[in-house]
């Protein structure tokens, strides 16, 4: 047994560090500014000016049909669509790419709620407060609300991260040999699913682990103004 | 001087100020009386635009604010520029440390330099006790303390008024007193306040002005003397309702 996990942990690993792992920190990243300038176009209300109001209303149609499509519709589906559909109509992408693109987008949904959510919590009186320093809505933004939604948000935040690790293995479907992928082709030499399987379980697992630790982290860096918050 | 005129505000189609015209001297402190949800705290408001009134006006010498119009940027900056708030609540910055919730605005807002924002909130600090805990986050002190941290910030911003709503409700009657105290000693060196409150002993105490509202109409409007010496029937009932030893009188 020590001799088939040693033989094929390398090659998980590296299936793990080519494209598990750059698969979710990129996708997360472009999931996160999506999702950051979805939240903010839904909460900032449209300015009383005119020629600024209906741009807005406009940016938040299209911001309102984006969150509702990715979120009503499998992401299986969405990778399915953006990698074999796509094609049909002379738009071919690399797999990677096409993964990064429905990661991104499928997070971006998700989290631009949690993060809107995050924007809600801050109570009005801190905006009141802001507003009687004459700040604008901008640095009202920057000093006051967004960094108490950044606390707020972190737990929620960390699950979408996560889960997207875990959901990284559906881009095997579309032809990319993460690590899932992989442990799937060491079984078919080796006929030992549940050694295998278990394998990769566990990898996800360790990775899984340390983004927890780094929640941990983050969030008592970001809760140190908090009563009985640390540091 | 600031003049409201004529503001009229409306929430779900419910008078909450009907027509209210107030001055409220400059270097004076003027006092705004009235039972709870008379519309006191949307007045105060109405003067820093934090409430929108329907109509009106908010005027000083150098600037006018019509609320029946749509009103620009430059002009709500510069109303704003003239009044600061102090809340119930304090609403201190949590994220902020207490220097940093003095000195942000007057870096953000008004371009001055860190240096001399920071000269100025421990100056600021120091007049009202509270020197040496300038890195505290607001979470880790007192409400007075907090309330007190409030009023430097509202200060650091050189605003003509500092307007006041019911400042000093929500804490112990200990820490309110610290509070006050600062308020007297703003009011001696003619700082120009507008004060919500429902401590009458305070209100007679530091106020020149009286104006007593009730269901968002104007009822007295005048000499601080003259609503205590000489109220009419309605501002006795207002007066004997929150105090204790007339209201058993009364009962008996
Ligand atoms: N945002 C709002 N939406 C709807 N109604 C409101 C709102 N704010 C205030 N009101 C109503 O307006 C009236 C006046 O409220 P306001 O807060 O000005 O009273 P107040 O005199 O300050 O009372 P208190 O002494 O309790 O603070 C009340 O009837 C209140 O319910
Ligand atoms: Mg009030």
């Amino acid at each position: 047994m020590w001799h088939i996990i040693v033989s094929s942990l390398p090659e998980m690993i590296g299936a793990m560090l080519q494209f598990t792992i750059p698969l979710a920190i990129i996708s997360f990243i472009f999931g996160l500014i999506l999702a950051v300038l979805t939240a903010l176009i839904k909460f900032i209300e449209p300015s009383e000016n005119k020629a600024l109001r209906y741009p807005w209303l406009a940016l938040r149609a299209i911001a309102n049909f984006y969150v509702w499509l990715f979120r009503s519709t499998p992401l299986l589906v969405q990778l399915f669509i953006i990698f074999f559909g796509l094609p049909s109509i002379g738009i071919q992408l690399p797999a990677f790419l096409a993964a990064v693109i429905g990661f991104s987008l499928n997070t971006g949904a998700y989290a631009s709620e949690t993060i809107r959510s995050a924007l809600l919590s801050v109570p009005q009186d801190q905006w009141d407060a802001a507003y009687t320093l004459n700040f604008t809505t901008r640095q009202t933004l920057m000093k006051v609300v967004l960094p108490q939604a950044v606390r707020i948000a972190l737990p929620p935040l960390s699950n979408s991260f996560i889960g997207l690790v875990k959901d990284t293995s559906l881009a095997s479907s579309i032809t990319i040999l993460e690590m899932f992928q992989v442990s799937q082709q060491i079984t078919a030499k080796n006929y030992q699913p549940l050694l295998m399987y278990s394998l990769a379980a566990l990898l996800y697992a360790i990775v899984c682990s340390l983004l927890s630790w780094l929640q941990h982290y983050l969030e008592r860096r970001t809760s140190k103004y908090v009563k009985g918050g640390q540091n | 001087m600031i003049s409201a005129k004529h503001i009229n505000k409306q929430y779900d189609g419910k008078t909450v100020l009907n027509d209210i015209s107030v001055d409220f001297p400059d270097g004076k402190t003027t006092v705004i009386l009235g039972p709870s949800g008379s519309g006191k705290s949307t007045l105060l408001r109405s003067l820093d635009m934090l409430v929108r009134p329907e109509s009106g006006t908010v005027s000083f010498p150098d600037i006018e604010v019509d609320y029946s119009k749509p009103i620009s940027k430059k002009d709500s900056f510069n109303l704003r520029r003239k009044t600061s708030m102090v809340f119930q609540n304090w609403n201190l910055f949590p994220n902020l440390t207490v220097l940093e919730n003095i000195t942000t605005a007057p870096i953000t807002v008004l371009k001055r330099s860190k240096n001399d924002s920071e000269l100025l909130a421990k100056q600021l600090l120091k007049e009202v006790g509270l020197e040496g805990l300038e890195d505290r986050y607001p979470s880790q002190l007192s409400g007075g303390q907090q309330q007190r941290i409030s009023i430097c910030r509202a200060l650091a911003m050189h605003p003509e008024y500092i307007l006041l709503d019911e400042p000093t409700s929500a804490l112990d009657p200990e820490l309110e007193t610290q509070v006050l105290r600062i308020l007297e000693k703003l009011c001696e060196q003619g700082q120009s306040m507008i004060i919500v409150t429902h401590n009458m002993e305070f209100a007679r105490l530091v106020s020149d002005k009286i104006v007593f509202i009730e269901d968002g109409n104007k009822l007295y409007d005048g000499d601080t003397k003259d609503f205590f010496n000489h109220p009419t029937q309605r501002i006795k009932d207002f007066l004997s309702g929150i105090s204790l030893d007339e209201e058993t009188d009364s009962i008996k």
